[in-house]
């Protein structure tokens, strides 16, 4: 019998407890990952689990040669640069709104939050019907403000369905960053602003000298969490263009998906699938490096 | 008796009866994109109860997975080794699952029960490889919807052919209340890149002469693919059609009376029925005026090859069931359309249901041209077929590009993407 309140044995009792959290992140986390390097490494256009081909490079040799990779890996990029930058830019500028005393706050703070709370597709498709370019809402706006003379095909040009998305996008995604970075707004001491006044500084000096580096890690964390977001956000995109129009909004998810089970390539879908993980994870660390280096 | 001992029986008889059930009791799974569709999702209810009255203690669990999503929920129930016991699939997604040796072949069931194939339209697509994996359940061709009052407030006259529907699209596309967007749109085409939006087009190729294909070899070059791209190019430069929309969106405008001619399935007759009263009383259905009209199949059914003995069995007894002269003609009722059997006597259809003789004589004339919408030699690669095709075209209507050079690059990149 082991005593495990010896100091001798207390560690293994940890890890005891330890061991059936452990196992089933391995079992849900590890394994999927796994499985998807396994079928990468496969030339199988429809993978089955219950019996392995021999290992090859040819999907990856697909990938290099493939325009369509390097055009999802582009979109991607300028995709997540721009959700990213313009929603960290409104959910700061909101989050410094509703941090401030103000009758209503509370109901700002609501209003805020709310497209976070509608669901992913109910957003894509109310956004589907205001970028129509036959019957939408925003075209009606613009040629009633004589903004423009006809109709504007929002998803069927390539720059503007670019961008359609991204906005669509960003309206779903800027509450998150909001509500994180209110948070961190909150966490700053009210010290750290009464003893920036009484040494002189302006608000704006104050806002880059105590607010930001007191939110920096919060910023970080969301940043990372909004690029993540954006590099697997599958249904706004495929509601609204499914990756076109010329590929324009075919990002690294579309393309997994596209040559999984609109090509039954799997091998292929697999491989888009592995690089994206690499690049996630690549990316995660290096932010996640950088804005814990400016706090410490 | 002991409590020990009392329990230990108590657990083995109860241990018996549950494996006793779990013999008798047989349960089919069957998952589709028809479960709860009028129609054909009611046809579907009358097969299942019928089989599990021919076959007590059996019954059948139908689950609904929405078509945007059907193919990838049944690879991955395929591929995770747990297929649904009776497989129903769209005879364009069936093939990968046979080429994998998923689907068991039906050729030696259909022989071993001496069940004629002979005449049953569409059933050469259930063929792959020389080997029968699945049973047609419907084949259907295009007609033309329209709303005469659309067409006849713009001045058109109802299309026989490629130049007079050009010229009732232009008439009947209209911006009614002078606010500079178009309110009213002649045609209505699937812009959206899929197979649907190639079964839109080749309604224009066939009418030119074209084909997809000639021999299993890709002929997206040909005078009459070219002719036909240059007609999609005009309806939709000229704004004649919603842009970017999908054929459900399609269906919706024409039935809230903002479309007046769409050449789409007969289903679109049921997807219409919900229009307003000012709307569907001038909602009409008649011939293509593109001849020959588009034909094709639609879904099929089958068994996985992993099934055991018992289970085959019982599948297979379904699928008869479904394919009984019985249940095919309780198909067409239900289905508002004709049924792929043969033989069948259709007179109590044409008295009661709206349009049918319309469809029968569209389905021989789809069927006599041998017209069949998914290209024959290129069904594994019909997706991504389908996107090179879209793509290409999107590209033709945004760069301005000549047709000609359009059909050259798809005819390029289809043969680089059968070259592997």
């Amino acid at each position: 019998m082991i005593d495990f309140s010896s100091p001798r044995h207390r560690a293994k009792f940890g890890y005891m407890l330890l061991a059936p959290a452990t196992i089933l992140m391995a079992v849900i986390v590890v394994y999927p990952i796994l499985l998807s390097v396994n079928i990468s490494m496969q030339d199988v256009r429809i993978a089955d689990i219950a019996k392995s081909e021999p290992w090859t490079w040819k999907n990856y040799r697909w990938l290099v040669k493939s325009g369509e990779f390097w055009n999802a890996i582009s979109v991607t990029f300028w995709l997540v640069l721009f959700v990213a930058s313009v929603s960290l830019a409104i959910g700061l500028s909101t989050a410094l709104l509703v941090n401030q005393r103000f009758k209503g706050r509370t109901l700002a703070r609501l209003l805020v939050a709310l497209p976070w709370a509608v669901p992913e597709v109910v957003a894509a498709v109310i956004w589907a019907w205001i970028y129509d370019g036959s019957f939408g809402i925003l075209n009606w706006f613009l040629l009633q403000l004589h903004v423009v003379k006809s109709p504007v095909e929002f998803l069927a040009d390539p720059t503007s369905a670019f961008f359609a998305v991204g906005g669509a996008m960003i309206w779903k995604g800027y509450p998150f960053m909001s509500i994180m970075l209110l948070a961190g707004l909150q966490s700053i001491p009210e010290e750290q602003y009464q003893a920036a006044k009484v040494d002189g500084a302006s608000t704006w000096a104050r806002f880059v000298y105590v607010t930001l580096p007191g939110i920096a890690p919060v910023v970080g964390v969301t940043v990372v969490m909004t690029t993540l977001w954006v590099f697997r956000d599958f249904s706004i995109i495929y509601v609204l263009t499914k990756g076109g129009p010329l590929g324009s909004t075919s990002t690294l998810s579309i393309l997994t998906w596209e040559q999984s089970f609109a090509f039954f390539r799997m091998g292929h879908g697999a491989a888009v699938g592995v690089v994206t993980m690499v690049l996630c994870l690549l990316i995660s660390r290096a932010l996640v490096g950088r804005f814990a280096q400016n706090v410490h | 008796m002991n409590l020990k001992a009392l329990a230990t029986a108590g657990t083995m008889a109860l241990s018996t009866l549950l494996g006793s059930t779990a013999v008798n009791a047989e349960t089919l799974t069957f998952v589709s994109w028809m479960k709860d569709e009028k129609g054909y999702g009611d046809w579907w209810n009358e097969v299942i109860a019928k089989f599990e009255a021919d076959h007590p203690g059996v019954t059948i669990e139908m689950t609904k997975v929405a078509r945007a999503e059907y193919a990838d929920t049944m690879f991955t129930m395929f591929a995770g080794g747990n297929p649904p016991d009776i497989v129903h699939l769209a005879a364009f997604e069936y093939q990968p699952f046979a080429d994998t040796g998923w689907m068991e072949d039906l050729g030696p069931w259909f022989e071993k029960a001496n069940f004629d194939l002979t005449g049953w339209a569409g059933q050469g697509t259930c063929e792959w490889k020389g080997q029968t994996y699945c049973l047609m359940l419907l084949y259907t061709s295009y007609i033309l919807a329209y709303n005469d009052k659309l067409l006849a407030d713009g001045g058109a006259a109802l299309p026989t052919d490629w130049d007079s529907f050009l010229d009732a699209a232009r008439k009947a596309t209209r911006d009614t209340d002078g606010d500079g967007v178009t309110d009213v749109y002649g045609v209505a085409l699937d812009t959206t890149i899929g197979t649907t939006m190639m079964g839109d087009l080749l309604n224009f190729v066939l009418d030119a002469g074209g084909s997809w294909t000639k021999d299993g070899q890709p002929t997206f070059d040909s005078p009459g693919v070219i002719e036909g791209l240059q007609r999609w190019k005009t309806l939709v430069s000229e704004g004649l059609t919603p842009n970017n929309t999908g054929s459900g969106d399609l269906r919706q405008l024409m039935s809230e009376g903002r479309i007046a001619m769409r050449i789409d399935g007969p289903w679109i007759y049921s997807a219409t029925r919900k229009a307003g009263p000012d709307v569907i009383d001038h909602l009409k259905l008649t011939q293509s005026p593109l001849d020959p009209p588009v034909g094709g199949t639609s879904n099929v059914i089958g068994m996985p090859s992993s099934l055991s003995p018992e289970k085959k069995e019982l599948v297979w007894d379904f699928i008869m069931l479904a394919g009984s002269a019985e249940m095919q003609d309780r198909f067409a009722t239900l289905g508002l359309s004709p049924a792929p059997r043969p033989g069948l006597d259709y007179t109590e259809q044409e008295k009661s249901v709206p349009y049918f003789d319309l469809y029968a004589a569209a389905n021989k004339r789809a069927a006599d041209a041998g017209i069949d919408r998914m290209p024959k030699g290129l069904e594994l690669e019909y997706n991504q077929v389908a996107k090179i095709v879209g793509e290409e075209v999107q590209r033709m209507v945004i760069e301005d590009l000549d047709p000609a050079a359009t059909a050259a690059t798809i005819q390029k990149r289809v043969e680089e993407l059968v070259a592997g």
